[in-house]
């Protein structure tokens, strides 16, 4: 730590402040990053690969698991790419429980992350607090789902469960009091010094870079930038919902903490609205499961950011080609652009501030250690090199 | 002469010495966890002993029993004794409290000078026990734990100052015959001081929010990292002691001590009043979130010496003597 020459200093794969295995090397003079490089890609599952073995129906299962904490959007998406593959028109009651779960779902996502920030500045006590209010919409969403974190609620043409009008009181009383306690913790957040010296003007991206380098999300929105796929492409039933997408001028990790937690005030509002509009009618339309050919693309707002689902089919009972782009790695860009001239301490902060959820974003890249060179193998010459490996171990 | 001996031994080795002490440590742990787990909404430990009052002494003997690692590239000698310096540093401090009487068992005229001294020493410990694991993580933590003491040593050592001007007398015996002779607590007169003492504490104990060189997000354990094992245990069980020196030493020097009320004797006064500076700390600690060490070193020096200063003018100015 010599102060007038630059230092590297490896951040994970394994760190307390990273709950995933990602590497970064930040390179440091004296306390503060004068450079970063992000190694991603170790936590690769083959997600995409499984889902092209499998049917589409065993596919929404295996979506629902790419993430743990937005797994509603995944499988939102899915089955939006899937349904436009097959020309069907989902029921609009199906398409209203859809964006009261994607809500419930922000809401929780969104109260888990503030916990966390709370947690990488050291306020405990505020972690504490959020996660045990937190469970009041994870309660929610078992009553309505049966299921506290993969709520198996989509299905391709429309949604398995209904919520009928017995759910709605308990879920009214339920929002009020999460509402009540937002609405507090936002005072909290917006009056205590400690926070406010961690936070404001910590890990600042300019609207300029947040647009040239892609952010999306709640980064993005924190920047100034007026930017939300729920309302730029209206999916579920989000054109007929009205809300505002909520912007802050801020630029930093506070301003993105308060995007949240308005987010969740404004989430309430539409959970409220959908839950009272409710058309009546059928819940979901049944689909033939030969999906026809052709490609389709499908964005979601997930909590974390834009989410976007490639499905290419062939013809048959599964798809040829899977893609999934999750906000995280969208974020990465940006999130190098924060961490540039911050202090050593700073990083845990800045790092949980583009709500990373690495695992969701991870794919295989081979690296030769020793040239450092990227290669990209099929499958039957990746199969003759890991042969190669075996034999000389 | 046998009996004596016996006695000194009794008083040194038992009550109110070493054996006392770290039972006492171990109960201030408890009290501290519990605490900030009820202001958190948890219970805290729970099973072991009735409230869980044994979990310190649970974990401190599971600790003893498992496997020690010494990494390679450690500076063994420091690393190894590390551990034993700084567990004994703080039980040596705790000698000079009076605690059964106003009288400690080790008293001498300037042994405020002393406890000054080993609070330092004992900062001092922790640097060299970071920086001998030969492990980024200890050497940034052992290194944030030196530049945090530039921060909170003076403006310490002059709410140490304090009550002894006002008793004029070095000794922290004497100070608290002089809180008991006078009938109040320094507390009253030197309020800024007491201010300052806890504060400092805080910082010394690396309590939230200045738990800067063990920021477990930031920096795993910090200067603590590569200790495993025996050696963890006798840290956790320094520490332990540490927190209850700087009760004990707040207690002495601002709230009176070991005072006889009416038919309840010192020791009991004492711990109840110890307690409850430990129950203070555990508030301050579940209170805020954690500063920035530069934040936390130009707060100490923008405002923190000023007070402590300030605290000194007007005992000088014979305001609250």
């Amino acid at each position: 730590m010599g102060y007038g020459s630059i230092v590297k200093v490896p951040f994970g794969p394994q760190h307390p402040a990273l709950k995933e295995p990602e590497n970064f090397t930040f390179e440091i003079d004296g306390d503060i990053i004068v450079n970063v490089k992000p190694r991603i890609g170790y936590n690769h599952r083959g997600i995409e690969k499984a889902m092209e073995a499998r049917t589409y129906i065993q596919n929404i299962y295996l979506a629902e698991r790419i993430c743990g904490i937005c797994s509603d959007a995944h499988t939102t998406c899915y089955c939006q790419a899937i349904e436009e593959l097959l020309n069907v028109e989902v029921p609009s009651r199906a398409k209203y429980i859809r964006t009261v779960i994607a809500e419930l779902e922000r809401i929780h996502s969104h109260s888990l992350w503030v916990g966390i920030a709370a947690h990488e500045i050291g306020f405990d006590t505020l972690f504490m607090h959020l996660w045990r209010d937190r469970e009041t919409v994870m309660d929610i969403l078992e009553f309505v789902s049966g299921n506290r974190v993969h709520y198996a609620m989509n299905t391709i043409g429309g949604v398995r469960r209904d919520i009928t009008d017995e759910m709605i009181p308990k879920i009214n009383s339920g929002l009020n009091f999460l509402e009540k306690k937002i609405k507090h913790y936002i005072n909290t957040i917006s009056n205590e010094p400690t926070i406010l010296k961690r936070t404001v003007n910590v890990g600042v991206l300019k609207p300029k870079d947040a647009v040239e380098l892609c952010a999306v999300g709640p980064t993005l929105r924190a920047s100034g930038v007026k930017n939300d796929v729920r309302k730029d492409d209206p999916y579920a039933a989000y054109d007929e919902v009205p809300f505002n997408v909520i912007t802050n001028d801020g630029c930093d990790v506070f301003a993105r903490i308060i995007v949240r937690c308005e987010e969740m005030l404004e989430s309430i509002r539409i959970i409220r609205y959908a839950l009272e509009h409710m058309p009546s009618g059928m819940t979901r339309v049944r689909v033939p499961l030969v999906v026809p050919p052709g490609e389709s693309v499908s964005r979601v707002e997930a909590p974390r950011g834009e989410l976007i689902h490639y499905a290419k089919s062939n013809g048959t009972s599964k798809p040829e080609r899977y893609k999934v782009r999750s906000p995280t790695l969208a974020n990465i860009p940006a999130l190098c652009k924060m961490l540039m001239g911050q202090h050593v301490a700073d990083i845990p902060i800045v790092l949980a501030g583009i709500d990373p959820c690495f695992a969701c974003m991870d794919r295989v890249a081979i690296i030769d250690l020793k040239t450092g060179e990227k290669k990209v193998f099929n499958f039957e010459v990746f199969r003759r090199h890991i042969q190669k490996c075996y034999r000389k171990h | 002469m046998l009996q004596e001996t016996l006695t000194l031994l009794f008083q040194l080795l038992i009550f109110p010495g070493a054996a006392f002490l770290i039972l006492l440590a171990f109960i201030s742990e408890w009290v501290d966890r519990k605490v900030v787990a009820r202001i958190q909404s948890r219970f805290g430990p729970l099973y072991t002993g009735p409230s869980g009052v044994l979990q310190p002494i649970a974990d401190f003997l599971k600790l003893l029993s498992k496997e020690d690692i010494t990494p390679d590239g450690v500076e063994k000698p420091i690393f190894t004794i590390s551990p034993i310096i700084y567990f004994s540093l703080s039980l040596t401090a705790l000698f000079l409290i009076p605690i059964l009487s106003e009288t400690a068992l080790v008293n001498f005229e300037g042994d405020l000078i002393f406890l000054i001294f080993i609070s330092t020493l004992i900062t001092i410990t922790v640097f060299l026990a970071g920086y001998s694991s030969a492990s980024s993580f200890s050497i940034i933590g052992s290194i944030r734990s030196a530049l945090q003491m530039l921060g909170y040593e003076i403006p310490l050592s002059l709410a140490f100052i304090g009550p002894a001007l006002a008793a004029g007398t070095l000794s922290l015996s004497g100070i608290v015959k002089w809180q008991i002779s006078h009938g109040i607590w320094t507390v009253f007169l030197q309020p800024l001081g007491f201010g300052v003492i806890l504060i400092c504490f805080l910082a010394e104990l690396e309590f939230v929010p200045f738990d800067i060189p063990e920021a477990e997000t930031e920096i795993v354990a910090g200067w603590r990292t590569e200790f495993s094992g025996r050696k963890l245990a006798l840290l956790k069980l320094g520490r332990d002691l540490e927190l209850l020196l700087a009760s004990a030493l707040t207690t002495s020097l601002y709230l009176g001590g070991a005072q006889p009320v009416s038919f309840v004797p010192p020791a009991l006064t004492f711990l109840i009043k110890i307690f409850f500076v430990v129950f203070l700390f555990s508030l301050f600690r579940a209170l805020f979130a954690r500063f920035r060490i530069d934040q936390m070193i130009s707060g100490m020096w923008k405002h923190l010496i000023p007070l402590a200063i300030l605290q000194i003018l007007l005992i000088i100015l014979n305001v609250g003597r």
